[in-house]
């Protein structure tokens, strides 16, 4: 086995410990007595009865390449986990939410706000100006902007839904694939220029400029981040291609 | 003739052979007996396999296997978001009970039940204002979670090939979270939890087609009232639980087949 080791690459990447040190079945069984013994030799006439049906079987069993959740994932997490659930005992205990005025139908508060994570949603409803007039219908809109803002998020939703049908292959690192990484950026970019659009009446900003950056920044972080990407990609994929793709050719 | 299968690996022979004691020949009869019925050997062969896996120096680790150390260890906190956003929503499972001893959805009363049972739960509760604290800020820390563990799983390209029915699962997750954290915001019945509501009556009405009966389904009519912060309760504390709950279990067992996508 030793030998094996040095002279070829071992496929299931070093995750299964080596043979020598894992105890047998007959070995575990050895070990015991009485009963348990007793019950290891039955376990083993059935075992041995699974190992035939899967023989006789067709079903080949297939080598996936990823790391196991138990334990490699679930031990890391856990003492990460465990940090950050302190983190929400220390933040419910310091930063306590108030509440506000009881609700009055015939008062319409100056702000009014969904919570932060529905702002890109909010924004999206917000994008009237958009919504073309067609010459056809005589100058009115196809939809009324209301329909328009809810069918942006539906769009917005079914895109990122169809990403992983559109990019395929074996490439993970956003320095092996810039434009998708591209792509990525500027919606987060989006993310945030559509929320703080969501709220211009308290974005310190004229809502003109602020709604041209909206489409705007996303564009360029877009650029930025692909022209950076594509620079660092040769230097990274060196020494990737090296060990990473002798395990996981390239399509 | 019989229909019996017939039996290759003879173990009432192999019993008869073994010239056993009453105890033993009684133990392994009830043992070949559940065997056959519920496969334990499956499930004893998983319990040993971890016993004797943590008595063994860990496998090697991805970075480990590939020389990434240098360069991706800094990704690893970004791999827990899933996880963390589980422990999040247990959190806020348990804390959401609690308040739901203490909580009412009713609009009657001065200003309303509702509001009245928050500022119960604030003032006069033992440890209501922390409870309350603790509840919305695990909500919060979720909702983040989600979003940048899609962010994560999005930049690592871990939603490829044999991934993708796990990340639609995903975006349903995302959405169900975005729904609770919506119900759970209009609960309160202040100001903002009520032009909220206003804001979500008006988003469904604009629906095209199925606008009106959306809002009447999900706040119970066109403008808000007992019926919205009944809906909105039941949403939250019922049915989203065991949908959000089911579906998590899903993705979760799907992770768990499927193996954590390399970090590359």
């Amino acid at each position: 086995m030793a030998e094996d080791n040095t002279t070829e690459m071992r496929t299931d990447g070093g995750l299964v410990p080596p043979d020598d040190e894992t105890p047998t079945w007959r070995e575990r069984k050895e070990r015991t007595q009485g009963l348990s013994r007793l019950t290891y030799e039955y376990f083993e006439r059935s075992r041995r009865e699974d190992q035939d049906l899967r023989e006789e079987s067709s079903y080949v069993e297939r080598d996936v390449l990823a790391f196991p959740v138990w334990p490699h994932e679930l031990i890391r997490n856990l003492s990460i986990v465990a940090f950050f659930v302190g983190m929400i005992f220390f933040l419910s205990a310091t930063l306590p939410p108030h509440i506000g005025a009881a609700a009055n139908p015939s008062s319409t508060p100056d702000i009014i706000l969904p919570d932060w994570y529905l702002y890109w949603s909010f924004g999206l409803l917000k994008l009237g100006p958009l919504n073309p007039d067609l010459s056809i219908l005589g100058g009115q809109k196809l939809f009324a902007d209301r329909t328009y803002g809810v069918l942006a998020n539906v769009v917005i939703v079914g895109f990122i839904a169809i990403v992983p049908f559109v990019n395929k292959g074996s490439a993970r690192r956003p320095v092996e694939q810039p434009f998708w990484a591209a792509v990525g950026i500027s919606g987060v970019t989006f993310a945030i220029t559509i929320s703080a659009l969501s709220i211009k009446n308290l974005t310190p900003m004229d809502p003109h400029v602020l709604f041209d950056l909206t489409f705007l920044l996303p564009f360029v972080t877009a650029c930025i981040s692909y022209a950076v990407l594509k620079t660092m990609r040769e230097g990274y994929m060196y020494d990737l291609n090296r060990r990473y793709y002798r395990l996981r050719p390239p399509k | 003739m019989s229909i019996e299968r017939k039996d290759d690996m003879d173990h009432g022979a192999w019993l008869e052979e073994k010239d056993l004691t009453v105890i033993e020949t009684g133990f392994l009869t009830a043992l070949v007996w559940l065997d056959k019925r519920l496969r334990l050997v499956d499930y004893l062969e998983l319990l040993e396999t971890l016993y004797y896996r943590v008595n063994l120096q860990m496998p090697k680790s991805h970075t480990e296997q590939y020389n990434l150390d240098n360069k991706f260890w800094y990704w690893y906190p970004l791999y827990s978001l899933g996880f963390f956003s589980t422990v999040a929503y247990l959190v806020a499972a348990v804390s959401g009970a609690l308040l739901g001893f203490y909580y009412s959805p009713a609009t009657a009363g001065d200003p309303s039940t509702a509001y009245n049972s928050i500022t119960f739960i604030m003032q006069d509760l033992n440890l209501g204002f922390f409870l309350r604290s603790l509840h919305r800020w695990s909500a919060q820390v979720m909702t983040a979670a989600v979003f940048l563990h899609m962010l994560r799983v999005y930049f690592t390209g871990a939603y490829k090939e044999p991934r993708e029915v796990n990340w639609l699962v995903g975006i349903i997750l995302l959405s169900l979270t975005m729904v609770f954290g919506y119900t759970g915001y209009l609960l309160p019945w202040d100001q903002l939890a009520y032009w909220a509501g206003q804001i979500g009556v008006e988003m469904s009405l604009s629906i095209p087609l199925l606008g009106e009966w959306v809002a009447q389904l999900m706040f119970g009519g066109f403008s808000l009232g007992q019926a919205t912060l009944q809906r909105m309760y039941i949403l939250h504390v019922f049915l989203l639980p065991f949908v959000v709950t089911a579906v998590i279990g899903i993705h979760l067992a799907l992770v768990w087949m499927q193996g954590i996508a390399e970090p590359h």
